[in-house]
């Protein structure tokens, strides 16, 4: 992992670097059994009694579910000093966790995605706030 | 519950970006229904809106604005929002409140004046509305998410490039013979397979884009009004469908998705289908033609799937058999779809019901579907939206 001091996520509660491994912070209903991304995204299962939803990461692996690139800028409120158009958005599975997240691809390398081949999860620098902090976004890419 | 009929229609035509007030838009085609209604305004005993959400106080208060045009009467006036399943959810109310017998004769319209550009977040809050997060963090214009789901169905079913691009085609052949279209150029296969990519593997041609339009509907259980009306077009079924738990589909505004499947995919469209199956006792095998929410070339193939007109996987057959096309055994768009008109939020569904109600009563010249008698509409919104209208003559 890179030197995440001086780094903040754009918005907070979604990645966590913490423990020394970038992950993604999500949510567990111990009652159904589903998990959430984001945490206040619930998607229990009818009938749930919504009891026990405990916050929990998600592992920093998982496997390319599915991928696009995307060949013109996102508009705003999406901000990027960087140039990273065309940029890979891929969905990453978590198998055991039953779910998959979205997310932007680090890798430049775009002709070399597959489906099925194992992703960690990153971040990527969008631009440095006023305060001088790399300000971050969740990202993927490829296990090299 | 009574026997409900369309007795009018009106639409503006679909257009691009306007300064014109959104109600003026409504008004032209509440105009158009009326007239074909042949009633006048103060016949109207209720007015189910659909709400223009970039419009502010006058958006979100459409009923009001557009009643004040024509003339208060103190009739209930209900203003309604299901993203772009939006003019469902007014036409369903209309049918209710008429088959119901708390009215006898409803107004169901929506008028959209599309903003420049992409429609992007409406808030600043990343804990409440999702949409923050996914424009903010993702870098996610609504096109990745249909862009995702077409590259697990490549995967899966073998759907090729030239399948997403016939679409486009077609679409545009129709669209070419429709004057309320707001696109009317006929594309060769070629010319789509060579427009850039917006988010691969869907190109800029495949994909449509926003518009401005309005649409309006008259429906009674009068018998005096269906007695004098041309050609009045009976609503056998008209539903609201939501999402199902398991539903593996991502969407649109959400950053993940189940990754074991536990429900339908697009389970609030096929939810929509299956009530109205159900209710107007009509299943795909009866149905003449099919106006579906082409958002893009994807929606088009799994739509045909999601609603029952084949197995899953096999719309691309469907399709390349020319099954889809006019004159064959399932015309699908025969109005060119949202390809050769583009979205107007809470107007499209509206148009859609119009535009078979329209094929029904043999109105629709060059494009028209010869001998169709019932016919079905069917919406598509984000988050878990979507409605299915079945009509018959």
């Amino acid at each position: 992992m890179e030197n995440m001091a001086n780094s903040v996520a754009r918005i907070p509660n979604l990645v966590d670097w913490s423990t020394g491994e970038v992950r993604l912070m999500s949510a567990k209903c111990n009652s159904c059994g589903t998990y959430f991304f984001p945490k206040e995204h619930y998607q229990h299962r009818p009938g749930c009694s919504r009891e026990g939803v405990e916050d929990v990461l998600l592992p920093s692996r998982g496997k390319l579910a599915s991928y696009t690139v995307q060949h013109y800028p996102c508009p705003p409120p999406f901000k990027t000093e960087q140039k990273i158009t065309p940029y890979g958005i891929g969905l990453v599975e978590f198998e055991a966790e039953k779910i998959q997240v979205a997310g932007i691809i680090t890798d430049t390398d775009l002709k070399s995605l597959e489906l099925g081949m194992e992703m960690e999860t990153t971040t990527l620098t969008m631009y440095v706030n006023e305060e001088k902090q790399q300000v971050v976004t969740w990202a993927f890419r490829a296990v090299k | 519950m009574r026997d409900v009929y369309i007795i009018g229609t009106g639409i503006h035509p679909w257009t691009g970006f306007s300064e014109q007030v959104f109600a003026d838009f409504a008004a032209t085609a509440v105009d158009g229904a009326l007239k074909d209604a042949a009633i006048e305004w103060t016949r109207i005993q209720s007015i189910m809106a659909g709400i223009f959400i970039y419009g502010g106080n006058a958006g979100h208060l459409s009923g009001q604005y557009l009643e004040s045009i024509f003339g208060e009467t103190g009739v209930p006036v209900v203003n309604v929002y299901n993203a772009c399943a939006t003019g469902s959810a007014a036409i369903r109310m209309a049918y209710n409140s008429v088959a119901a017998g708390e009215t006898d004769t409803a107004l169901a319209f929506g008028a959209d004046v599309s903003p420049k550009g992409f429609l992007t977040a409406k808030s600043d809050n990343a804990v409440q509305d999702r949409d923050v997060i996914r424009w903010k963090m993702g870098g996610m214009p609504n096109p990745i998410y249909w862009a995702l789901e077409c590259t697990k169905r490549m995967a899966k079913y073998g759907t090729t490039e030239e399948d997403l691009a016939l679409v486009k085609v077609l679409m545009s052949e129709y669209g070419s013979k429709n004057p309320d279209a707001r696109f009317k150029k006929a594309y060769s296969l070629e010319e789509v397979l060579k427009s850039v990519y917006v988010c691969e593997p869907l190109r800029l041609y495949e994909i449509c884009p926003v518009s401005t339009g309005a649409a309006a509907l008259i429906i009674t259980a009068d018998p005096e009004l269906i007695a004098k009306a041309d050609k009045p077009v009976k609503i056998n079924a008209t539903t609201m469908g939501s999402a199902i738990y398991g539903d593996p589909t991502i969407r649109i505004s959400a950053l993940s998705c189940p990754a074991v499947a536990e429900a339908p995919m697009l389970s609030e469209s096929y939810s929509a289908s299956r009530q109205a199956y159900e209710k107007a006792g009509i299943g795909p095998e009866d149905i003449d033609l099919l106006e579906l929410p082409d958002n893009s070339s994807w929606h088009y193939l799994v739509y045909l799937e999601t609603c029952g007109f084949c197995g899953e996987g096999e719309a691309d057959k469907m399709l390349r058999d020319g099954q889809t096309r006019i004159g064959g055994t399932l015309p699908v768009n025969p109005s060119g779809g949202f390809s050769s008109h583009g979205e107007a939020l809470s107007a499209q569904a509206i148009w859609q019901v119009i535009e078979c109600a329209n094929q029904l009563r043999g109105r629709c010249g060059e494009r028209q579907v010869e001998g169709a008698k019932v016919a079905m509409a069917q919406t598509y919104g984000l988050m878990g939206n979507s409605g299915t209208t079945i009509l018959s003559i």
